[in-house]
């Protein structure tokens, strides 16, 4: 009996939202490219000494600028040597550690802030939206770039002060996404029920409003990421970002550029590399929203 | 349509880089130069920098000239030169030689000069070049005596150099800040246009007087300031560029292979130098104060592998606090070797078994003070490292506030080891070290008379900061000069581009 399946109410019996999801996220290409490429990145990055060929510090000036193997170079030094002549594999995949750190802790602390703003901004409305309004304003009317050149410049360069620097700098385009978000949700019934139990705000705003503005931050996290990573590529490549000798990919196109003309390698490789990840978190954020919220794909 | 425009584009580009005007420039007398760094002032007393010096031999000129091949002094604006006692220098003084605006050339030029420049309160930038004068006097039109504050025999040296005259009564009027955008002086080339961070126009001087420089070749000197060195070179590939200077090894060796240019590499006397806060300005705690750190990291660089691999051409490995050609620069100083275990054992006896932090400043040739950090850090001295603009690291390290920095010092080109020694290692704002023993003797080196007791003291007070390993002297420069065959140039060993002995071939 128990084996034997009733085909009408097999026919209607829907798969529940997680299973959707999951479909949605096996038939997408470009969230499985992202994914694929950030994943593979980020385990570079946690087992860079065990990957490396060679000590990423270790200095050889009798052989500088070796080509890579696909110019005609050797496989001790499969991409190269530097202008100090240090394994450019090695310093590229330790830049990558510098890359995803940097990226993932800026993105978490404008991250705390933007959605503690936004989502304040949203749910109490009045006065408190009035001036998280202002403060966004304030902070839109800044340019990044300018800001961060600026503070760096002033406190000096260093891996902590550009993460400090670029994570104070970037939430607003969290508050913004979080308050439109929590403005809508914050009408919904299921809120004004929860209120007429007698739910605490805390326990509104935790269990009620930001589970359901959680798919919408995901996304903004993805593209704050991929915009911190470039960030510190432009402080670093105009010299006041990450300090060398730390391995850092916007430092590497730097480093190289002098001898642009006749290297272009030297250039490209990290330029590359610092190309695709910040297309495979794009792409990986893309592909988030396309599968969370697919109502609203254009 | 875009794809065509695209194209014709693309091929008009091509086409015009193949048509490159090659000849343009010689056929319009007009040789087109590039400065890497923005000169402040052209006003040569109020900028201290490399392109200052450039600008200030072709435009000015000074009582004396050496002879670059010779080292030989003749008179330039002055027929002849005696010491009358100690401290006084009298001048006959060239007649018939007119300033770029018409201004007759006499003595009262020469003692405007000298008591504007000698003047601690008009603030000429580098002290060092003028304030060994004490005034000077009009004995007749064209005689005239400079009286020195205490005996100076690099006097000669020092006139022949960075000490040229200007007109008295234009100068009074419009300044240093006049001067530096209309400049005149007697020199081979008159300045017709200044636009700051643009360009600098010269043009040759037909009324040049018998100069020892000799007359202009050229007609027409454009200066451009173009900071990047890439750009330098396309424009050089372009032919909008006849000659670059100070460009660095690698991409010179690139080009040498190239059959259109001409590569030629000159030492300097620029050197370039570890400065440390022995007397523990930054700090009293700074372990720069103790001798056993400063020889370890005496001991961690290799000199002999930064001269091969890095800065190649002309350059050699220094030990002394001075270039070796100058006047009174003894050898026979305490040499490191390159030895980090060394480095290492003298670290621990230090008390630093660990090594420390320290923060490391440059100013320029970032990849040079990153293969020295890399040699501080393999021995245990891990480095904050901070790359500045010049004049910033310079305040700083007036302040005291500097551990450890990358310097280099190319001392006016003046062939005289009290350019370089003295000016650090007298207690003045720079002096990191504060010896009252080595500034005895230099200060005997500085105003003795006699060659002997001059180069015994120089030699004194040399041997003992590389005794005390006060500084970590590494190399000397050299500089490479990228030029298209039409032009005929021959560097000198002192770093001054000389336009006057540039032609078209």
């Amino acid at each position: 009996m128990s084996d034997i399946t009733d085909p009408l109410t097999q026919e209607f019996q829907a798969p529940s939202p997680r299973e959707m999801l999951k479909q949605r996220a096996k038939g997408h290409l470009g969230l499985l490219t992202g994914l694929g490429i950030v994943g593979l990145l980020a385990l570079v990055a946690i087992f860079a000494p065990l990957l490396a060929p060679h000590d990423p510090y270790a200095q050889s000036l009798m052989t500088r600028m070796e080509p890579p193997v696909f110019l005609g170079g050797d496989w001790d030094h499969p991409l190269g040597t530097d202008h100090l002549g240090r394994d450019y594999l090695s310093r590229l995949i330790y830049g990558a550690r510098v890359s995803l750190m940097i990226g993932a802790i800026a993105a978490l602390i404008s991250g705390v802030i933007g959605t503690t703003m936004g989502v304040a901004a949203g749910y109490f409305g009045g006065k408190v939206d009035a001036f998280v309004t202002f403060l966004i304003n304030v902070r839109l009317a800044m340019p990044v770039v300018l800001v961060a050149l600026a503070v760096v410049a002033i406190l000096g360069g260093s891996l902590t002060v550009v993460i400090c620097v670029l994570g104070l700098l970037l939430w607003d385009r969290f508050a913004v996404v979080m308050r439109a978000s929590t403005l809508q949700i914050s009408r919904r019934d299921y809120i004004a029920a929860a209120r007429a139990v007698g739910a605490s705000t805390p326990r509104i705003l935790l269990t009620e409003i930001m589970p359901n503005i959680f798919n919408n931050l995901i996304v903004v996290i993805t593209l704050e990421m991929a915009h911190a990573i470039l960030l510190e590529a432009t402080l670093s490549f105009l010299g006041l970002g990450v300090q060398p000798p730390t391995p850092s990919w916007g430092l590497m196109v730097s480093e190289g550029k002098n001898m642009m003309l006749f290297e272009p390698w030297l250039v490209l490789i990290p330029g590359a590399v610092l190309f695709v990840l910040v297309l495979a978190i794009n792409l990986m954020g893309d592909g988030l929203r396309d599968v969370t919220a697919p109502e609203n794909r254009s | 349509m875009t794809r065509t425009l695209l194209k014709t584009t693309a091929l008009a580009a091509f086409a015009a880089s193949l048509a490159m005007p090659t000849f343009a420039n010689q056929a319009d007398d007009t040789l087109n130069v590039a400065f890497t760094k923005e000169l402040e002032n052209v006003d040569s007393y109020f900028n201290s920098s490399r392109e200052g010096v450039v600008m200030q031999r072709a435009v000015w000129d000074g009582l004396i000239y050496r002879d670059p091949a010779t080292n030989e002094y003749v008179g330039n604006l002055a027929t002849s030169w005696d010491w009358i006692d100690d401290t006084t220098l009298e001048f006959k003084l060239r007649e018939g030689v007119t300033f770029h605006n018409g201004e007759v050339f006499n003595a009262d030029d020469v003692v405007f000069t000298v008591n504007y420049v000698a003047k601690e309160e008009n603030g000429v930038k580098t002290q060092r070049n003028v304030n060994w004068m004490e005034s000077a006097e009009k004995i007749d039109d064209y005689t005239v005596r400079i009286h020195l504050k205490e005996k100076f025999p690099a006097a000669i040296e020092f006139l022949s150099g960075p000490v040229s005259m200007y007109p008295n009564e234009y100068y009074a009027e419009v300044g240093p800040s006049g001067m530096g955008l209309k400049p005149v002086g007697t020199g081979p080339y008159k300045v017709v246009d200044v636009v700051p961070g643009q360009h600098f126009v010269l043009e040759k001087n037909e009324n040049y007087h018998d100069s020892p420089k000799g007359e202009a070749q050229i007609a027409k000197i454009d200066i451009r300031t173009i900071p990047d060195v890439n750009t330098q070179m396309a424009e050089i590939f372009s032919g909008s560029l006849d000659f670059i200077w100070q460009v660095p090894t690698d991409q010179a060796e690139k080009l040498a292979q190239m059959d259109q240019f001409t590569v030629a590499n000159a030492s300097t006397m620029r050197v370039g130098y570890l400065d440390m806060d022995s007397a523990g300005r930054s700090g009293a705690d700074n372990p720069f104060t103790n001798k056993k750190v400063r020889e370890a990291v005496n001991y961690a660089i290799n000199r002999q592998e930064l001269v091969d691999a890095l800065l190649k051409g002309e350059s050699e490995v220094i030990y002394t606090a001075c270039f070796p050609s100058q006047f009174g620069c003894a050898q026979d100083v305490r040499q490191f070797e390159y030895n980090p275990e060394r480095a290492k054992e003298l670290l621990a006896e230090a008390g630093y078994p660990d090594g420390f932090t320290t923060e490391f400043y440059a100013y320029r040739d970032q990849q040079y003070a990153e293969a020295i950090a890399s040699y501080l850090n393999a021995v245990g001295i891990k480095t904050d490292f901070r790359m500045l603009q010049y004049s910033a690291l310079r305040e700083l390290n007036m302040d005291g506030k500097t551990p450890l920095s990358f310097q280099t010092w190319g001392s006016y080109s003046v062939n005289d080891a009290s350019a370089m020694v003295s000016q650090f290692f007298k207690h003045g704002s720079l002096d990191s070290t504060r010896d009252d023993q080595v500034l005895e003797w230099l200060n005997i080196a500085d105003s003795s008379t006699d060659p002997d007791v001059r180069k015994e003291n120089y030699k004194l007070a040399l041997q003992r900061i590389a005794d005390e390993a006060f500084w970590a002297p590494m190399f000397s420069y050299n500089t490479n000069y990228v030029f298209t065959k039409q032009v005929a140039y021959e560097p000198t060993a002192d770093e001054v581009l000389r336009f006057v002995d540039m032609s078209w071939n």
